[in-house]
């Protein structure tokens, strides 16, 4: 018996309308273009979707093959507004590496 | 690029022209990268927009710039290669284009004919020049001393009259209400001179001395005061003086008065005056005489494009003034298709003309200097006493006026060049003969001049002037 901690093995499975809600937009700005090197693009999407989630969900909607998903969560920035203090909401970006040979095209939306 | 001939009749001329993508491509993305370090986009350094970024953006935009600046360019490229020159804009029609395809389009224009003027020291002219009798300076100094009216006090009292000064008080009311501008004291009013409004004038006449009369008068409609157009008014007038006019004497008091020194300069003015009119008739005339021998002794071909907007400003003209039933008796006469034909002809002529005179101006470097611009320009603004600035700002800020104002004077440089060459023959001639010799020549010779297009820009100056003489009536 291995003393590691079983995995929970549960296939995960995306939902069409899932799908949509979490490629929300995808980031376009200098740093997001530079990935187009490494074949590499970049969303916004819910701070609840994970990596699973979001490699089936680009692979569903584009029709490409990801090899992996990297995400990350901006933090919001505290801002004042008419002098209370307050707070933008967070975001989490995913960098997803897609097959090589497969391509997405950013701008030109679904 | 590539460029065929595909027409070469008489003066018209159209290309065909194929510019290869590539080139189209080429010219865009340079034009991308330099516009690059400009544009602003979130989430970009300015500088740092990725190529098909741009593209995306503003391809479309950069497209349409670059493909004008090309179809200009080639067309400007054709007409220089081949050192042709177009007799108006070329027409330029793109027939077919798309995005990484080529670039195809048609450009057709009509050229200069090659004029090539006649000797000009063949030409036989004949000026007229005109001795002014004395009869006719006599009645010139008449008509000016009519002008110059002096008061005499009554002989003897009586009552007013038409052509009599009248010194008077006077009050209005319209509807019991005075206004400004209504009223005065010891105006000097000429009886018949029409400087008031119509009626006030007759119902003072008949009035003695020290009367008082009450003239009930109506303002006309469209009078310059609004609030008193077409009011009915009632003025109280006290007449005071009255006066005799007489015509001045013609004498050395007089020609002082004028600005001469004695009778003798006077004279000599005015006789200068009316010979320096009959001079312009006579140039005129021999102008015309000339034009009608350089239509006749010149028989190029003319660009029909030019000759299409000539009688379109011919016709323009026609059918206004039909609208305002000022044809001549003779036009009217006629049916639509006859007046085109003759006015076709005259068109023809003008466009012809226009192109020999501006040709032999450019072979002997004939020019037009500021300072007879500025002439030219001083003289227009003479037409408009008191209101010479604003004839010059229009001047000022119309360059396309000032080619207007440069064309009759660049015509008769070149008139005055040609006449100077040809054989001018002297022959004077009394007044008479020589307006008998211009009625017997008929009527269309004012139509025969070439090309001057005055008649438009005048019409704003005007209407101040319009105005401001209604104002002055008010008083």
């Amino acid at each position: 018996m291995s003393r590691a901690r079983a995995r929970n093995t549960k296939p995960v499975t995306v939902s069409k309308e899932r799908m949509y809600e979490i490629i929300r937009r995808p980031v376009i700005t200098e740093k997001a273009t530079l990935g187009s090197e490494n074949n590499q693009v970049t969303f916004q999407v819910p701070l609840d979707a994970t990596k699973p989630e979001i490699g089936l969900a680009v692979e569903g909607l584009f029709g490409v093959k990801v090899e992996a998903v990297n995400t990350l969560r901006v933090k919001g920035k505290t801002k004042r507004f008419k002098g209370r203090p307050g707070r933008r909401s967070d975001v989490k970006k995913a960098i997803i590496s897609l097959a090589d040979g497969d391509s997405i095209d950013v701008t030109t939306g679904i | 690029m590539q460029v065929t001939e595909t027409n070469a009749d008489n003066l018209k001329r159209e290309f065909t022209v194929v510019v290869p993508a590539t080139d189209i491509d080429a010219k865009i993305d340079s034009r991308l990268v330099e516009l690059s370090s400009q544009v602003k986009l979130p989430g970009f350094r300015p500088g740092k927009i990725p190529m098909t970024m741009l593209k995306q953006r503003y391809g479309k935009s950069v497209m349409g710039e670059v493909l004008e600046a090309l179809v200009n360019e080639t067309s400007q490229n054709i007409i220089s290669e081949r050192s042709l020159r177009p007799a108006m804009q070329p027409k330029i029609e793109v027939t077919s284009f798309d995005e990484g395809k080529d670039l195809e389009y048609t450009i057709a224009f009509e050229i200069i004919p090659d004029v090539e003027p006649m000797d000009f020291s063949t030409l036989k002219l004949e000026k007229i020049s005109v001795e002014v009798p004395a009869s006719e300076v006599d009645e010139a100094l008449e008509r000016i001393a009519s002008n110059h009216k002096t008061t005499v006090a009554l002989k003897r009292k009586r009552k007013a009259r038409e052509g009599d000064i009248v010194t008077i008080d006077f009050k209005g009311t319209v509807g019991g209400e005075a206004l400004p501008g209504m009223a005065g004291d010891d105006f000097k009013l000429e009886l018949g001179s029409g400087q008031f409004i119509p009626g006030f004038e007759d119902q003072v006449v008949g009035a003695n001395v020290d009367d008082d009369v009450t003239v009930n008068v109506t303002f006309p409609e469209g009078y310059g005061n609004e609030k008193l157009s077409g009011k009915d008014a009632v003025f109280e007038v006290k007449v005071k003086d009255i006066e005799e006019t007489a015509a001045a004497e013609i004498d050395d008091a007089l020609a002082e008065k004028l600005g001469e020194e004695n009778l003798e300069k006077l004279k000599a003015r005015v006789a200068e005056q009316i010979k320096g009119e009959y001079d312009r008739v006579a140039h005129s005339r021999l102008k015309r005489d000339l034009l009608d021998k350089l239509a006749e002794s010149h028989d190029f071909d003319v660009p029909e494009s030019m000759v299409e907007s000539e009688f379109e400003g011919i016709w323009r003209q026609i059918e206004s003034d039909k609208d305002q039933g000022k044809l001549d008796e003779e036009d009217a006469a006629k049916s639509d298709d006859e007046l085109k034909t003759e006015y076709q002809a005259i068109a023809v002529r003008r466009v012809r003309l226009g192109l020999l005179l501006s040709e032999v101006g450019t072979k002997n470097q004939i020019e037009v200097t500021q300072d007879e611009l500025n002439s030219a320009l001083l003289q227009e603004a003479r037409n408009y006493p008191g209101q010479e600035q604003a004839v010059f700002e229009f001047y000022q800020k119309n360059p396309q006026a000032i080619a207007n104002l440069r064309a009759p004077v660049f015509e008769d440089k070149v008139v005055n060049y040609i006449v100077d060459l040809a054989k001018v023959t002297e022959k004077s001639m009394s007044p008479d003969e020589l307006r008998k010799a211009f009625e017997a020549e008929g009527v269309s010779t004012s139509d025969d001049k070439p090309a001057k297009k005055a008649a438009a820009k005048k019409a704003p100056a005007k209407k101040p002037a319009a105005k401001k003489a209604k104002a002055d009536a008010e008083a």
